[in-house]
């Protein structure tokens, strides 16, 4: 996207794309070029400031949800370590009482 | 906003007890004397901070879900209250409030995403709309909450069965959980 010249004077293009290539496309000298390129940086501010605000968004979302793995982390510790002295004993994934106790 | 995690002395603890139990499961028969005394000692201890941990989170995602409505808040905790007293049952042990409190906290999770993405997919021009990535990102969270949640069901399911000394084929065990149902703030 930007200003190139042609013939010693300046014209706008837009690079639009398509699938994964990226074409030129000619919009125009003068006023009217002038009136895209503001039109085109506008938009790009908009799209700028949209993905900072969920990139927060999301930072945000996922700092309040480190609580839920650090409680799964202490409720697994302390249930087996529970049932572990309460004479149980983990076979193949299955928790078994203990025939006799240690 | 600092991230929700416990204390660097609790994960000491918690990698202790991790450490004991996994002598035990060796068959270390010395660990297992020492693994009880670290559980007598340290379970109070995690119980406490884990739970007190679980409320502040819980309390994050509340805020999140209501969007700064008093009312929302109310309803949200008042919901908190009733499923927490349900799951939690009658004089709930130490470890059950403790997986009482996961599974409390996985549903607001659950409940905080549904509200994110049915805003986001019912549209409106009061809702800021996320890009393809994001809601990408949301939706996988969203599948990761709903699978924590039956986990965390089974786990305590599993810890009052092996508690109660019952063999499985005899064991009824009804927790009275519905995510869904009853919810305040349901769109």
């Amino acid at each position: 996207m930007g200003w190139e010249e042609r013939r010693g004077r300046p014209y706008y293009y837009r690079s639009v794309r398509e699938g994964k290539r990226v074409r030129k496309e000619y919009v125009g000298g003068g006023a009217l070029g002038r009136l895209a390129a503001q039109l085109d940086e506008l938009e790009r501010q908009q799209r700028e400031e949209e993905t900072a605000y969920w990139r927060e968004n999301r930072k945000h979302f996922e700092q309040s949800a480190v609580f839920i793995g650090e409680l799964e982390e202490a409720t697994q510790i302390l249930s087996q370590a529970i049932l572990i002295t309460a004479g149980f004993h983990k076979r193949r994934g299955e928790w078994r009482r203990l025939r006799e106790s240690a | 906003m600092k991230a929700l995690e416990l204390s660097k002395n609790m994960k000491k603890r918690l990698a202790q007890l991790q450490a004991l139990s996994d002598r035990v499961q060796d068959g270390d028969k010395a660990a297992r004397r020492e693994l009880r005394r670290a559980v007598r000692e340290s379970s109070p201890e995690v119980v406490a901070e884990a739970s007190e941990l679980a409320r502040k989170g819980q309390w994050a995602l509340i805020k999140t879900a209501a969007a700064g409505e008093p009312l929302a808040e109310e309803a949200l905790i008042a919901r908190l209250d009733l499923m927490r007293a349900e799951v939690a049952g009658e004089n709930p042990s130490a470890l059950e409030s403790l997986l009482t409190e996961k599974i409390v906290a996985v549903w607001i999770l659950s409940e905080v995403l549904e509200l994110l993405l049915t805003a986001q997919l019912a549209g409106g021009n009061d809702v800021q709309h996320v890009p393809h990535s994001f809601l990408k990102f949301y939706l996988g969270w969203q599948e990761q909450a709903h699978r924590r949640f039956s986990s965390a069901i089974r786990e305590l399911a599993k810890v009052r069965r092996l508690q109660s000394g019952v063999p499985r084929s005899q064991t009824n065990v009804q927790i009275n959980v519905s995510p869904y149902a009853n919810s305040e703030l349901r769109p």
